[in-house]
């Protein structure tokens, strides 16, 4: 390369190179930077030059490979231009018949991108929702430039911004433009530039001066600078040149953290290559002045990022900060006047001085101008890297460009600025991303890492990761950094194990203030944010770990044997359980089941099972099927013996409601010796077991045995005595020492839509219950179920059984977000239930006082609500009339008190349900009335209203003693049953077993049981892939 | 001379001093640790720390390095700075509970219970004896090694280093007291920052030669576990 020696001479190299360049060549465009490379780039680069040579296409088609496009997720991926044709995750057969489709200008339709919600499939890349809703001035540079070569960038109009500043010659006017532009620092602090280049300009310029590029990036889970650098080093060379020439300086400093190799290495190739263009060394382009820039390679501290560490750093001598002032632009390198700005900053120079101060200052908010790119990592579904305008908000980036959250996760958080940053509820998701609205949260913006977390994610556990990263890279010279961050960590790692107190979560507070107030630079300043702003949003994942040792994302593993037990709302002890079925000790397993839940071959069939979403055996091929392993036992072991449990306590209770809820909590409270009596409205106890599920899920004799066996305990159960009617509320508080009310929530909730009295319209409840019953012995033609829940799909699978011709269930959002389980919702399908999502009845039509007609408003998907779903919005004018000669209304149940509400004794909420006194499980009130289960909680799993009977007993059990000034109650020591401690050395792989399910056909005559159970062989088999997460933890 | 409010009152001092110069040389006290007079300003303890502008933007310098400005308000015992310093102080305790400096300064500040988990490390880093050697000795024999947790001082690889005479200025300047105990090697002692103490290590036969009388030696009891 010729060194160019004047601006003239410069422009005619870049008007021939651009002349020679044709675009509409068909290109293939490989992206390559660090990431990239990890996922296989290189093969798809290799294998696309091999098909060229061999397909003799060099000539016709183009081969560039840039840095990483920022779609980090679906890489290894290939861009074809002119078209812009995205193909995601490109394996090497697909690379060679993508280099032939080129050739033949085709298309590839089964290898594009395909949306997981719909299914479609787009073509180009801007159309991807992921590219579109980005607004990519920097990102989108990367893809037209191959990094090794300056030419590349010089026919992209590159190093035409520094001719048109030198040919302006008014290095005022530049800081000028900076100004008006309003750029701010990119590094995190958000300081004007502009104002950062006056006051550089306006020191003395005897000694010389520096400019400083810092790509010293060290934040977990962040790397736009890496690919900003990897992907085009010319823009922030040119950034840098142009600062030089506005501020007078002499001499500028790229710092790279070693740990980027790819990025050290392209940045010596375009600094070489810029001096060879003559646009960086003595006299550049003949304009007389002079500027060049050394590469300084750091050792990878992470304190190395703040400014004085880092001119410290430069200059050869330990990382670590010192005291300001003076500021780095009055004394920096060497004592000299020194500008330092972050990388993306000075990419962004370039781009200010092409379009224009006023037009780059349209984008993004008043004082926040600009775009800024995100590093969008953690669990969402794309993740990458993302640039918007500063101002967008936390939802727009989480939802719709970062797609939301995986699988059925709810996103609760997002971390932004890294290990200075904190967290941001899901709640705030609604705060434009601008320096000012983040610091007002309690975070930072930081360099632009932003990880998402979802209810996977512990807080507590958030904290302490990050802390641990701070200690280990605070430099140590200041006290309140270097043992603040160790006692932060200290204290944070005491609650995660369970040994916090109340009093450390205050002392740790307390230390965090004092830590952001005293500390010398800003990595002690911000490290408190962790801490501080998840006590702000998190408080009660404190309290939850430090009073009830228990922590409901399941990662604090210092707090539980095994992640299933823990997530298992009663703590069954399920390792132990499946370690006895694959001993062959069924019996024992039986005993091990029983101990904590009363009705475990209920569970065996109809649990949600919260264990098995915690399996460890998920990461690796699917949950073991802990649901069904019970219920092999259960169906195959011989039921443990019960004997009535003599009564040795004169207090007397009384449970109000027979279902899961009361009957637990009877039995608990007769096993401590209690007489207790429950009250039940119906003529057999069960509750919503027995009259909401139907007997194709749960034969009335499995509950017929669980219960009997809870009454053998010596409970005393009054059937058809309803509270309020035939016995009064106040004659069982005379009688009673104690009153657990579990009268779960029987009512249903009406639609208020116009001819919801019409006849053939009922509740699920009621609809079920005459099933259950055995009195509803046919449906209309066409059945109509209202609702997405669990009831729903019971009600109408229950009316397929029936004999109804069509069934169709109609759900106001879309499938993904149905809250039945998966399975369910299958079965349903597969019994020929259609499914229509997206509709919402908004009348109902009858013919001689009977339902004919429905008549839906069809719904669209509107914005995201705090949920992180979209809130499905009335598509005007689009209405949907169906035939439904019953209807079934199942959109939610309500509290039916069963006397007059008394506030005195009960209060109700807002959500009308009863409410629960404060820092109580079950307690409503000061006299020992409690209640639980779906009362409480509204509609709610088996094992919810199971555990809530036990918490009931134990705080009965509690209250009463208390009051006695007794001692706490003590369980005896059971039988000791020996769990065998057998762990396999090598896991083989093997994916979770199949139910075997009675045929369609078959099972839709009649109410038989559906599941058929799992064979001896096959309960081995599953019970065998548990990988025994209590031993690991315990022993290892 | 540079005009500036120091706790409401109206001072000048002289151009280049710092907070602290001026308010020590005002009566005003600022407790320190790190600091010496005649060793440049390190700012490595915090305890220093003096609460600066108004509003807002109020915030807490050390006073050690800040330089005075004009029209600077300055609060050298705010309830933010007490609140700091306390826990500062408590921090200390927590680590070095031996040491005489950081036990005298806590009584004097009131810090009457110590809520960490107990540590007794031998070294606070306050960086003295590392700038003692370099810019009275002009020796640079010693100097800060790692960084976070693993941060300490020593010579490189732990090699005694060929310009250290000996002096024995960093064990005079320690605030921990604990470079000055040798207790293995006897004839290299040069204790004596615990005068005031009782003497336990003369009771035990095997430090009959020992001048440590650090009360009780925290170095001893560790090395003899």
């Amino acid at each position: 390369m010729k060194r160019r020696r004047s601006i003239e001479d410069f422009e005619a190299l870049q008007s021939r190179i651009m002349t020679d360049h044709d675009d509409a060549v068909p290109t293939i465009v490989i992206p390559a930077g660090t990431c990239c490379q990890a996922s296989g780039a290189n093969d798809l680069i290799r294998v696309a030059k091999r098909e060229l040579l061999d397909k003799k296409l060099t000539d016709t088609v183009r081969l560039r490979i840039t840095g990483c496009q920022g779609f980090c997720q679906m890489e290894p991926s290939v861009l074809v231009e002119p078209r812009g044709t995205f193909y995601p995750k490109v394996g090497m057969k697909t690379m060679a018949r993508i280099v032939e489709s080129v050739a033949r200008d085709e298309i590839l339709a089964d290898e594009l991108f395909i949306t997981p919600d719909t299914g479609e499939q787009i073509e180009r890349q801007e159309d991807i929702p992921f590219f579109r809703n980005q607004v990519r001035t920097i990102l989108s540079r990367n893809e037209k430039i191959d990094p090794l070569f300056v030419y590349d960038y010089i026919i992209n109009q590159g190093y035409s911004t520094l001719a048109k500043v030198f040919k302006m010659a008014d290095p005022d006017w530049v800081i000028n433009e900076v100004k008006v532009a309003g750029l701010r620092g990119r590094g995190g602090a958000g300081f004007p530039t502009g104002l950062k280049w006056e006051f550089l300009a306006n020191q003395a310029n005897g000694h010389g001066k520096f400019l400083v590029c810092n790509a010293d990036e060290g934040d977990p889970g962040a790397y736009m600078d890496r690919s900003v650098i990897e992907g085009n080093p010319h823009g922030v060379i040119e950034g840098m040149i142009i600062g030089a020439y506005a501020t007078g300086s002499t001499g500028g400093v790229i710092y790279v953290r070693n740990e980027y190799p790819l990025a050290i290495k392209h940045l010596i190739i375009a600094l070489r290559q810029a001096r060879e263009v003559g646009l960086l060394g003595e006299n550049i382009l003949g304009t007389g002045f002079s500027f060049d820039i050394n590469l300084v390679k750091g050792a990878g501290a992470f304190v190395c990022g703040e400014e004085t560490a880092l001119i410290r750093s430069i200059e050869g001598k330990m990382g670590e900060p010192r005291q300001r002032p003076p500021f780095p632009v009055q004394k920096g390198i060497e004592g000299k006047p020194t500008a330092i700005n972050n990388v993306e900053t000075w990419a962004n120079i370039p781009i200010i001085i092409e379009k224009g101060a006023h037009e780059f200052a349209k984008i993004g908010t008043e004082n926040n101008s600009g775009t800024k790119i995100f590093s969008l990592v953690g669990k969402a579904k794309y993740t990458g890297l993302v640039e918007v305008p500063m101002g967008t908000t936390i939802k727009r980036i989480v939802y719709e460009i970062g797609g939301g959250p995986i699988d059925n996760a709810r996103i609760k958080a997002v971390q932004t600025g890294g290990p200075s940053g904190g967290c941001i509820p899901a709640e705030l998701f609604d705060i434009p991303v601008d320096y000012d609205s983040l610091s007002k949260a309690g975070s930072i913006m930081g360099s632009g890492g932003m990880i998402v977390m979802d209810d996977n994610t512990c807080m507590v556990d958030i904290a302490k990761y990050f802390m641990n990263f701070l200690k280990d890279e605070s430099c140590g010279k200041c006290f309140t950094c270097r043992k603040g961050t160790q006692r932060m960590y200290e204290i944070l790692d005491d609650i995660s194990q369970g040994h916090g107190t109340l009093e450390q979560l205050q002392l740790l507070e307390e230390l965090a203030h004092v830590v952001k107030d005293t500390t010398m630079c800003g990595l002690g300043q911000t490290a408190s944010n962790p801490v501080l702003s998840t006590l702000r949003y998190f408080r009660e994942e404190y309290l939850e770990h430090i009073l009830e040792k228990h922590c409901s994302a399941v990662v604090c593993s210092g707090l539980y044997k095994a992640p299933c037990q823990h997530a298992c709302p009663v703590e069954m002890d399920i390792p132990s359980y499946v370690a006895l079925i694959r001993a062959g000790r069924l019996d024992d397993a039986y005993k091990v089941l029983i101990k904590t839940n009363p009705f475990p071959s209920v569970c065996g069939r109809v649990c949600d099972k919260k264990c098995e979403y915690k399996c460890s055996r998920a990461m690796l091929d699917g949950p073991v099927h802990i649901k069904y392993l019970k219920r092999f036992v259960t169906d195959n072991a011989t039921r443990p013996m019960v004997e009535k449990v003599p009564v040795t306590r004169k207090e007397k209770i009384a449970v109000i409601g027979a279902g899961p809820s009361g009957m637990t909590a009877a039995r608990d409270l007769a096993l401590k010796g209690f007489h207790v009596t429950v009250f039940e409205a119906f003529e057999e106890a069960g509750g919503m077991l027995r009259w909401g599920i139907p007997d194709y899920r749960l034969p009335r004799e499995i509950l017929n045995v669980e219960i009997r066996d809870i009454l053998a305990q010596g409970v005393e159960l009054r059937c058809e005595t309803k509270v309020g009617e035939d016995v009064s509320w106040d004659q069982i508080k005379e009688e009673f020492d104690a009153i657990y009310m579990a009268i779960g929530a029987s009512s249903n909730m009406r639609l208020g839509v116009e001819g919801e009295d019409l006849k053939g319209v009922s509740g699920a409840i009621q609809f079920l219950r005459d099933v259950n019953l055995g009195q509803k012995l046919q449906v209309g033609k066409h059945v109509a179920v209202i609702g997405g829940g669990n009831s729903a799909i019971d009600a109408a699978r229950s009316a397929v059984r029936l004999g109804a011709e069509k069934v169709s269930i109609l759900y106001r959002r879309t499938r993904p977000e149905m809250p039945a389980q998966e399975e369910e919702i299958l079965a349903a399908e597969e019994e020929g239930v259609k499914i229509q999502c997206l509709v919402s009845p908004i009348r109902f039509q009858g013919k001689n006082g009977h339902v004919q007609k429905i008549i839906c408003q069809k719904m669209a998907l509107g914005d995201f609500d705090a949920s992180g779903r979209r809130k499905p919005v009335p598509s005007l004018g689009n209405y949907l009339t169906s035939d439904a000669h019953e209807v079934i209304v199942a959109i939610g149940q309500q509290l039916a008190l069963p006397f007059p509400a008394q506030s005195r004794d009960v209060k109700v909420s807002k959500k009308g349900f009863i409410e629960i006194r404060a820092k109580a499980r079950t307690r409503v009130s000061e006299e020992l009335i409690f209640a639980g289960g779906d009362a409480v909680r509204g509609p709610d799993t088996v094992i919810g209203a199971i555990a809530a009977g036990r918490w009931a007993a134990k705080e009965i059990d509690a209250a009463i003693r208390k009051r006695n000034q007794e001692p706490a109650y003590m369980e005896m020591p059971g039988e000791e049953i020996e769990i065998p401690r057998v762990i396999d050395e090598q896991i083989r792989e093997k994916s979770r077993a199949s139910m075997h399910q009675t045929p369609v056909a078959e099972r839709i005559k009649d109410f038989r049981e559906v599941e058929m159970g799992f064979s001896q062989e096959v309960a081995m088999e599953e019970a065998c892939r548990c990988l025994r997460c209590d031993i690991s933890n315990e022993e290892t | 001379m540079i005009d500036l409010i120091i706790n409401g009152l109206s001072v000048s001092v002289e151009e280049g001093a710092t907070l602290l110069e001026a308010a020590r040389f005002l009566g005003f006290p600022i407790p320190t640790l790190c600091y010496m007079d005649g060793l440049s300003p390190y700012g490595a303890c915090r305890l220093c720390v003096v609460e600066i502008g108004e509003g807002p933007r109020a915030k807490l310098v050390t006073a050690c390095t800040y330089p005075a400005e004009e029209g600077l308000k300055v609060r050298t015992a705010s309830s933010r700075v007490i609140k700091a310093r306390k826990m500062i102080l408590e921090l200390h305790l927590a680590s070095c509970p031996q040491s005489k400096t950081i036990q005298d300064l806590a009584a004097a500040h009131g810090v009457r219970q110590q809520r960490f988990r107990q540590e007794y490390e031998d070294c606070i880093l306050c960086g003295l004896c590392v700038r003692m050697c370099e810019e009275q000795m002009m020796a640079k024999a010693i100097g800060f090694r790692g960084r976070g947790q693993n941060r300490s001082i020593g010579t490189p690889f732990d090699i005694q280093s060929d310009v250290c005479r000996l002096c024995g200025g960093c064990m005079y300047i320690c605030p921990a007291c604990q470079l000055r105990c040798t207790y293995t090697e006897p004839e290299k002692a040069v204790c004596g920052g615990c005068e005031n103490l009782s003497p336990p290590c003369l009771e035990k036969e095997q430090f009959d030669d020992m001048m440590c009388f650090m009360d009780p030696c925290v170095a001893c009891e560790i090395a003899k576990d």
